[in-house]
C-alpha cells in the first residue's frame, strides 16, 4: 500500500491549501471535520493539535485517514486548476505522527449525563461512530458484536493493505478508553432478542448492522465449486487470515486464474488480495473504467500491482468442467450505442462478440444487501422491499419505538465515511429522544417493546 | 472465555465437550448450532448443540476430529477455555403438528446421531412415540448409543460392515419401519448422499421429512454466502434460513458439488496438520483409550 507522507511532503501539501473563506471541502465531509483548520495546524508543524482538531468531529481518524472515499477531495476547489489537496493523506499524517497511547482518557464524556443506556448493535463504522458520539454526550453505551473480533466491515471486509489490523486495533483501544464497552460473540436477535435488551435496562437500541450480505445474481453457474462470493473470500482472508494457512486454521481454495466479477471496491480488494496470493487476477466490469464505483487512486494502485481490468465485458455464464468446478467465464463485449434522449451514451452488448476467459476461480462482487438476517425474526421490525430497515420519515426511528437504525442497513451499501456520518446523525437523534423521554433518573422508563 | 467443564471420547474419532455458556444454554433449542473457535487462530466450526442445560448454564457439542480446527478443539483440556462460541444460531422447526401418540422416525448417520438426539428428546416431551434409526460405518464409530436407547421408544442400529446389530443402511431400516408403523414425520441428520436416499424413500410414502444440512460455513450469521443451498429452487442460506429444511425441497446434487469442493480444499495445500504433543492431551491416555475402544467386545 501507499506509505504515509514524510514531514516535508506533509508541510508542503498543507501550505498548498488556499484556506478558503467558504471551504467547499467542509461541505463535502459527511462527518463534518473542520478541514482548513486542521490543515492550518499541520502547516505550523503541529500534528497532535491537528489530530485534536479532527477528533472534535471524528474520533476514528486512523480509519478515515486510510480508507475514506474522500468526498472532500472531490469538492476541493483546486480540482479546477491542478490536483486537489490530498486531505486524506494529511489526515493520516496527523494520526500517524500525532497519536499517543491513552489519548482517550482525557476526552471522556463532557455531556449532561443522561441516565438512559444505549445498546449499539454492530461494531462497524456507523456503530462505533455513534457509540463514540453518545459517550461524548455522557451517555453509557454498550456495543454488541456477533463475530469474535470487533470492527464489523473494517475487520472482515477491508484488507490489511488498506487498513492494517494493528492500526485498527490501536483505534479500537482508543474507543474503549473513551468508556465504551464492546461485547463480542453476542448475536442480537439470537443470543438476546430486542425485547430482552429493553428489559436489561437499555432504553434505546441502535441497529448499526451494516450491509455486507451477498446478493445472488442471475448468472448461471453461480453454484459451481470454485465460485466464491466476495464476502466469503474477503472474510476468509481478512478476518480468518486464510492467507497464513496452516498457521491459521481457515483454508482458502483458489486456482491460479481468478476472475472477479464486479466494479466496486470489494471487487478491487478481492483482486488485489488474489495478486498478493501470487495468482493472476482480472476484474470483469460491464462499464468503462471511469464507471467503476471506486476512486481513481485505488484503481491506479490495483493496476500498478498487476490486476488486469477486463472492462466493457458482460458476464453471460460461468462454464463448468466435468467435475462441476469452474473452467471458464463466458463474456460478451459491451460497446457504446447511440446516445439516448438525455444525451448520455448508452452501453449495449455488441452482438456476436462472445468470448471465453479461462479461469479456475470466480469471485462474485456485485453488490451487497443489508445485514438483517439475525433480526428478521423480530416480527415488529418493518423492512423495506429492498431489504433495508424501514424508518419513520425524516427520523432514524424504526417501527419499534426506541429502536433506531443507522448506517448502511438503512441506506444500503455505500462508502465507510457516509456510514460514519449517519452514525453521527443518529447519535444526535438518540440524544434528543433520551432528553424527551427520560427526564430525570427517578422517572421510570415507559415500557416499550411491542408496538400496539 | 468459555470454560470447558467436561470432555469425553465417546467413540472412535468422536469427542464430546461440555462448556459453560449461560447465554447460549438459556436459549438453545433442537436444531440450533454454534460457531466455535478453539483458539484465536483456528477456523470457525459450525457444531450442533447436542444438549443444553439452562440451570447449569452449559452446552454440549459432539464433533469428529477430521480437520485441523476440530483437532485443536479436541486437544483442549478440562478446565481450559474455548476462545469464542457464537450462538445459538439457525432457526428451529415447528414440531407443533406432532401430538400425543404420533410416531416420528429420527434418522441419524454418523455424527448425525448426535444432531438428531435433541429432537428425540424434544419429541419425547410431547409424548409422541419416537423411533430412532442410527447408522454408522462400523461398531467403533457408534456414538451416544445409551442416550438414544433411553430417549427412543425403539432403536434400530445399522452398521455398514455388519459389526454390530444389523448389517445394512439406514434407508433399509427406515423402509421397514415405514411399512410397520404409521409414521407422521421423519427427521434426518446425515451426509448429503444419505439424506438424499432417505428423502427418496419418504417421498414414496409421502411423509414429511426434515433434513439438517451441514454445508461449509465461515461466519454463521449470513454474511459470507458459503452455505448457500437450493431449497425449492430458490437460494437459501443454511445458517440463517436453516439448517433444518423440508427434505423434499432441497436440491442435494447442488449441495454435494460444494461439499466436495470443501474436501479437496483440505488437501489443497498438501500440508498435514500435526498437533504438537506438548500442547495436546496425553499420548498415553489416547493410546490407552484407543486400545479400549478397539478391544470392545
Amino acid at each position: 500500500m501507499a506509505g504515509g507522507l514524510t514531514k516535508k511532503q506533509a508541510i508542503d501539501e498543507a501550505i498548498r491549501c488556499p484556506q478558503c473563506a467558504e471551504p467547499a471541502c467542509n461541505q463535502g465531509c459527511p462527518v463534518g471535520i473542520d478541514i482548513p483548520a486542521f490543515i492550518r495546524l499541520l502547516r505550523e508543524g503541529n500534528p497532535s493539535d491537528a489530530l485534536e482538531k479532527i477528533r472534535e468531529a471524528n474520533h476514528l481518524t486512523a480509519i478515515c485517514g486510510r480508507m475514506c472515499s474522500a468526498p472532500c477531495e472531490t469538492a476541493c476547489i483546486l480540482n479546477e486548476e491542478n490536483a486537489p489537496i490530498s486531505i486524506r493523506a494529511l489526515e493520516r499524517y496527523a494520526w500517524d505522527q500525532g497519536h499517543k497511547r491513552g489519548d482517550g482518557q482525557g476526552a471522556k464524556g463532557k455531556g449532561q449525563g443522561l441516565t438512559g443506556k444505549v445498546a449499539v448493535v454492530g461494531s462497524g463504522p456507523s456503530g462505533l461512530t455513534a457509540a463514540v458520539e453518545l459517550s461524548q454526550l455522557g451517555i453509557k453505551v454498550t456495543v454488541f458484536e456477533s463475530l469474535h473480533l470487533a470492527g464489523g466491515v473494517l475487520r472482515y471486509g477491508i484488507p490489511a493493505f488498506r487498513l492494517p489490523p494493528k492500526v485498527f486495533d490501536s483505534e479500537l483501544e482508543y474507543v474503549q478508553s473513551l468508556g465504551i464497552e464492546i461485547k463480542t460473540n453476542t448475536a442480537i436477535g439470537q443470543s438476546y432478542s430486542l425485547k430482552e435488551l429493553f428489559e436489561m435496562e437499555y432504553s434505546v437500541i441502535l441497529l448499526a448492522l451494516g450491509a455486507g450480505v451477498p446478493q445472488f445474481s442471475q448468472i448461471s453457474g453461480e453454484n459451481l465449486s470454485g465460485v466464491y462470493f466476495a464476502e466469503e473470500f474477503l472474510m476468509r482472508v481478512n478476518l480468518m487470515k486464510a492467507n497464513q494457512y496452516p498457521a491459521y486454521g481457515t483454508s482458502l481454495c483458489v486456482g491460479k486464474q481468478i476472475a472477479v466479477i464486479g466494479g466496486g471496491m470489494a471487487a478491487l480488494d478481492c483482486a488485489r488480495i488474489a495478486v498478493r496470493l501470487g495468482k493472476e487476477a482480472f476484474v470483469i466490469h460491464e462499464g468503462t473504467e471511469e464507471d467503476m464505483r471506486v476512486r481513481k487512486e485505488e484503481r491506479e494502485y490495483a493496476k500498478e500491482e498487476g490486476v488486469k481490468l477486463e472492462i466493457l465485458s458482460k458476464v453471460l455464464e460461468i462454464l463448468p468442467d466435468e467435475k462441476k468446478s469452474v473452467k471458464a467465464v463466458k463474456c460478451m463485449r459491451m460497446d457504446f450505442a447511440d446516445p439516448d434522449s438525455t444525451g448520455q451514451w448508452k452501453i449495449m452488448a455488441a452482438a456476436g462478440s462472445e468470448f471465453i476467459l479461462e479461469a479456475d476461480t470466480v469471485i462474485m462482487a456485485q453488490g451487497h444487501g443489508s445485514n438483517t438476517n439475525l433480526v428478521k425474526s423480530t416480527e415488529e421490525l418493518r423492512l423495506n422491499k429492498n431489504g433495508t430497515i424501514w424508518t419513520h420519515k425524516n427520523s432514524f426511528m424504526t417501527s419499534i419505538p426506541g429502536v433506531f437504525v443507522g448506517g448502511d442497513c438503512e441506506t444500503g451499501p455505500g462508502p465507510v465515511v457516509r456510514a460514519m456520518g449517519k452514525g453521527k446523525e443518529v447519535a444526535r437523534e438518540i440524544n434528543n429522544y433520551l432528553k424527551r423521554h427520560i427526564l430525570s433518573p427517578s422517572l421510570t422508563l415507559p415500557t416499550r417493546g411491542r408496538e400496539s | 472465555m468459555f470454560t470447558i467443564i467436561n470432555k469425553q471420547i465417546i467413540a472412535a474419532g468422536f469427542k464430546r465437550i461440555d462448556v459453560k455458556a449461560e447465554l447460549i444454554a438459556r436459549k438453545a433449542k433442537p436444531g440450533h448450532f454454534v460457531m466455535v473457535m478453539a483458539d484465536e487462530k483456528s477456523a470457525r466450526v459450525a457444531l450442533s448443540i447436542v444438549e443444553a442445560d439452562s440451570q447449569k448454564g452449559t452446552i454440549s457439542f459432539v464433533f469428529e476430529e477430521t480437520s485441523p480446527s476440530t483437532q485443536q478443539l479436541g486437544n483442549l483440556q478440562i478446565g481450559g477455555s474455548i476462545y469464542a462460541i457464537l450462538g445459538p444460531l439457525g432457526v428451529t422447526i415447528s414440531l407443533d403438528e406432532v401430538r400425543k401418540g404420533h410416531v416420528v422416525a429420527c434418522v441419524g448417520y454418523g455424527i448425525g446421531i448426535a444432531q438428531v438426539l435433541p429432537f428425540c428428546r424434544e419429541l419425547r416431551k410431547s409424548e409422541s412415540k419416537v423411533i430412532g434409526i442410527a447408522g454408522v460405518k462400523t461398531r467403533k464409530a457408534l456414538l451416544l448409543e445409551s442416550q438414544m436407547r433411553l430417549t427412543c421408544d425403539k432403536l434400530c442400529i445399522t452398521t455398514d460392515d455388519g459389526t454390530y446389530e444389523k448389517k445394512g443402511y439406514v434407508t433399509g431400516s427406515l423402509r421397514e419401519m415405514l411399512q410397520q408403523y404409521k409414521i407422521k414425520l421423519v427427521i434426518c441428520f446425515a451426509p448429503p448422499i444419505v439424506m438424499q436416499a432417505v428423502c427418496a424413500v419418504t417421498k414414496e410414502y409421502r411423509i414429511k421429512t426434515f433434513v439438517g444440512l451441514n454445508p461449509l460455513m465461515v461466519d454463521g450469521t449470513g454474511l459470507c454466502g458459503s452455505c448457500r443451498v437450493k431449497v425449492s429452487r430458490k437460494d437459501a442460506l443454511a445458517c440463517v434460513d436453516g439448517p433444518v429444511f423440508n427434505g423434499h425441497e432441497v436440491d442435494f446434487e447442488d449441495l454435494e458439488i460444494r461439499t466436495k469442493h470443501c474436501q479437496t480444499e483440505e488437501s489443497w495445500y498438501d500440508q498435514t496438520f500435526q498437533a504438537s504433543p506438548l500442547s495436546g492431551e496425553s499420548i498415553t491416555l489416547k493410546r490407552w483409550l484407543g486400545g479400549l475402544l478397539k478391544n470392545r467386545p
